[in-house]
């Protein structure tokens, strides 16, 4: 009985240790940890995944559907799999929830300011005018699997939905096999499933400003959490800070607050509604995450918090305010 | 004075005691915690496992390219990157469990572990 007894302790105490694996895909780090008897195939079917809608997704490969799509912007309707249908409809249910704040055909901007390659620049308010003129949603076009951009100059980025989307994709997976629990970021975006080792998940919202965290969630069970903020990808210039996120109605880059924190039960949605409170700012966030039933919790310009009343006593804010 | 356990106590007793001295050395071998440690993984692989406390110079290969780090009194700083954007190097010092230097262009990654009481992850 004692033999017996001490071998399952073990074996359980090696299954629920974390399998780390950190894989380079969307543009981004990963790391995959699971926990849990089938943790090895897991990790496998989850890296598959997660290459697999790279491939569709990634607007640096000129053979993805978004690629494609972009190639023959004003041209020819092109066909793409079933996942780049499902995503653009969950993208364009976003747009209209945000008052089109999330807009996935705002590229033409994003790459005006040099946010598609690294020769960042401030455009001429005339060159903004000119190409604001080629971000209309209502031009692209879905008929069937096939999908077509009215002009040409028009383009769709998913940079803003798809970790989520694929968060969600994971979640799909993870059932199949006997796990324990598992936390997954994706370049920021993280899935918690299950029940962490510890009890809850614990997670830090990375300072705006400085090296560390600002603060730390608590989050119970299966949860998504996504953050857009200034710091990530940005430039200066003469003193004025320019970052990636750009206001579609406006042309220029979001600077209403540094940071917006989301915590949801869908993925795609915190990812998308995360870029869209950033555009929105803090009063118009606080509104609209209330209405849609996500948690919020952001950083104005001074480092001030605010958050949803959900979410309230679940923050231990480190530093600032 | 003679026992008043029967053999068959004994044995059962004993069992016991062996059984609740497994548990206890069970949970303290495995749940200790662990000290500090520098994590370094290249092409997410972890090719490193460096005590915090080690200082030295590092120098980390991947197939993208190659940086070097330095471990100085309990602080991580990249110092020289074959990188294009540099941003590994511009990142400065970290000295946090759970805090990360991540080097895209050269799929490396520096991470902080150890303690228990770090966030599981950090969104930003």
């Amino acid at each position: 009985m004692l033999t017996i007894s001490a071998f399952v302790v073990i074996k359980n105490r090696t299954d629920s240790e974390y399998l780390t694996t950190e894989i380079y895909s969307m543009n981004t780090v990963i790391q995959i940890n699971i926990s849990g008897k089938d943790k090895k195939d897991a990790t496998d079917a989850v890296t598959q995944e997660i290459n697999f809608l790279n491939q569709k997704f990634d607007d640096f490969s000129p053979q993805s559907d978004v690629s494609k799509i972009n190639d023959n912007a004003g041209k020819n309707a092109v066909e793409v799999d079933n996942v780049t249908i499902e995503i653009i409809s969950k993208a364009l249910e976003c747009y209209k929830e945000t008052d089109g704040a999330f807009n996935i055909s705002v590229a033409p901007l994003s790459k005006l300011w040099g946010f598609k390659g690294n020769e960042h620049k401030v455009p001429l308010e005339s060159e903004i005018k000119q190409t604001i003129n080629l971000v209309n949603i209502n031009d692209l076009i879905i008929e069937g699997n096939k999908v077509m951009l009215r002009k040409t100059g028009e383009a769709i980025d998913l940079g803003g939905i798809a970790k989520g989307y694929t968060l969600d994709k994971i979640k799909e997976i993870l059932p199949k096999y006997n796990l324990k629990s598992a936390i997954i970021n994706m370049g920021g975006n993280i899935l918690t499933y299950g029940i962490s080792n510890k009890g809850n998940w614990l997670i830090g919202i990375k300072n705006p400003r400085e090296d560390g965290v600002v603060g730390k969630i608590t989050i119970k069970g299966s949860k998504f959490i996504s953050t857009s903020g200034d710091y990530e990808k940005y430039f200066i210039e003469n003193g004025k800070r320019y970052c990636h996120i750009i206001n579609p109605s406006t042309g220029l880059p979001s600077d209403k607050i540094v940071s917006v924190t989301v915590v949801s039960d869908k993925g795609y949605l915190g990812d998308a509604f995360s870029t869209a409170f950033f555009v929105l700012g803090k009063e118009k966030s606080l509104e609209l995450a209330n209405k849609s039933g996500v948690e919020i919790i952001g950083f104005d310009k001074n480092l001030n918090p605010f958050f949803t009343d959900g979410i309230k006593n679940e923050v231990n804010i480190e530093k600032g305010g | 004075m003679r026992s008043t356990l029967k053999k068959g106590d004994k044995i059962i007793v004993s069992l016991l005691v062996l059984f609740v001295a497994f548990f206890i050395f069970e949970r303290y071998v495995f749940s200790k915690s662990k000290a500090d440690s520098v994590i370094i993984r290249s092409d997410g692989t972890i090719v490193k496992d460096i005590p915090l406390k080690d200082n030295g110079e590092y120098l980390i290969k991947s197939k993208e390219g190659e940086l070097t780090c330095i471990i100085q009194s309990q602080e991580v700083k990249v110092i020289e990157s074959t990188c294009p954007d540099k941003l590994c190097t511009k990142q400065g010092w970290i000295s946090k469990q759970g805090e990360s230097i991540i080097c895209l262009p050269n799929r490396i990654s520096i991470t902080i572990t150890g303690g228990n009481n770090v966030v599981d992850s950090t969104t930003y």
